[in-house]
């Protein structure tokens, strides 16, 4: 139903209600004198000429809101910069990471006592990797901004050198941002002859900044896992652009198996 | 469990500082591993009571070649000693 409908099937009861409460009369002079003062103000309003003090006032308004737009806009230029500065550091964008790892950051920085920060460890090897790796100790309890130093074992009890390569992730994130390691032994081929057991140091620090993140107030254990991967060397993929190796229908002779003497 | 967002910081795995301990397969620092562990095991795993030990097994390993000669101090024990 149309609004215009609407109104004019609503008409007759608002009709209604007003000769309920009012005289008619009554109330159609309301209405002529309210519509007539409402055509007189806006009459009043178009043909009204600015007088010279309205305009001044105008103007400084105008000036007002100006001005204040322009402190704004300085004020925010100031602004910026720690403003920038803290969203790069708190979404990472484009790279950085982490705080600057270095060797003089590292010669300066000064061990927090009141925080000890409990580090656990732990170790996985995939199924198919037959090393039998575990950590030395459970865990260590290291103030911020002070050097550890932990170990890791590793053993091959097979009869054939095996080499591995290990990766590690450290829980929970917000605090691993905070976890650099000096030297360790990830990310490396290490070989193991048979029967060989080795110590694998790590060697890290827990940078002082943990204590001046509010996100970490409560939070005093973090979980380094190491993961040690098989890395077969010596495995010669087939080269994609070697010009031998192409797909073809027909069987090639060494996929036939040969019945060899 | 790799949470992405606008305000969540990228944790990637990174390279260590001086890269990888090379492995001491003749077993030549053993002992001072074994007095860091006992020394911890003693102190309930307290890294501030058994830096010293450490600092032993860091200069075994440097002595025998194992790791690349470092002033203390950029290693972080510039207070001991």
């Amino acid at each position: 139903m149309s609004l215009s409908r609407l109104w004019n099937t609503a008409r007759p009861f608002c009709s209604v209600i007003t000769w309920t409460t009012k005289s008619p009369l009554s109330t159609l002079a309301v209405l002529q004198r309210k519509t007539s003062a409402v055509n007189v103000l806006s009459i009043r309003q178009f043909n009204k000429k600015p007088s010279r003090s309205d305009k001044s006032a105008d103007q400084k308004n105008y000036t007002y809101y100006v001005m204040s737009l322009v402190i704004v806009a300085i004020g925010c230029t100031f602004a910026a910069i720690p403003a920038y500065r803290i969203f790069c550091e708190q979404t990472s964008f484009g790279g950085l990471t982490q705080v600057a790892k270095d060797f003089d950051k590292i010669a300066n920085m000064k061990k927090c006592e009141d925080r000890l920060i409990r580090v656990q460890f732990n170790s996985d090897v995939p199924s198919s990797m037959r090393w039998e790796f575990k950590p030395q100790q459970h865990e260590i309890f290291v103030h911020p901004g002070e050097t550890a130093l932990a170990f890791y074992t590793a053993r091959n009890p097979t009869d054939k050198p095996i080499i591995g390569i290990s990766s590690y992730n450290l829980t929970p994130f917000q605090a691993a941002y905070y976890f650099n390691k000096i030297q360790c032994f990830c990310f490396e081929e290490q070989i193991l002859n048979p029967g060989e057991q080795v110590d694998l140091p790590v060697f890290f620090y827990i940078d002082p900044d943990y204590v001046n993140d509010p996100a970490l107030e409560y939070l005093d254990s973090i979980l380094l896992s190491y993961t040690f991967f098989e890395a077969k060397s010596g495995l010669k993929l087939p080269d994609p652009f070697d010009p031998k190796n192409r797909p073809s229908i027909a069987p090639s002779p060494d996929k036939v198996p040969e019945k060899s003497n | 469990m790799s949470q992405t967002g606008p305000f969540i910081r990228v944790t990637t795995v990174s390279a260590p500082l001086k890269g990888s301990f090379p492995l001491d397969h003749e077993g030549t620092c053993k002992l001072e591993m074994l007095n860091y562990m006992v020394c911890l095991h003693e102190k309930k795993q307290q890294n501030s009571e058994c830096r010293d030990v450490a600092k032993d097994y860091f200069e075994c390993r440097m002595n025998h070649g194992l790791m690349d000669k470092d002033e203390w101090q950029k290693l972080g024990y510039g207070d001991t000693k």
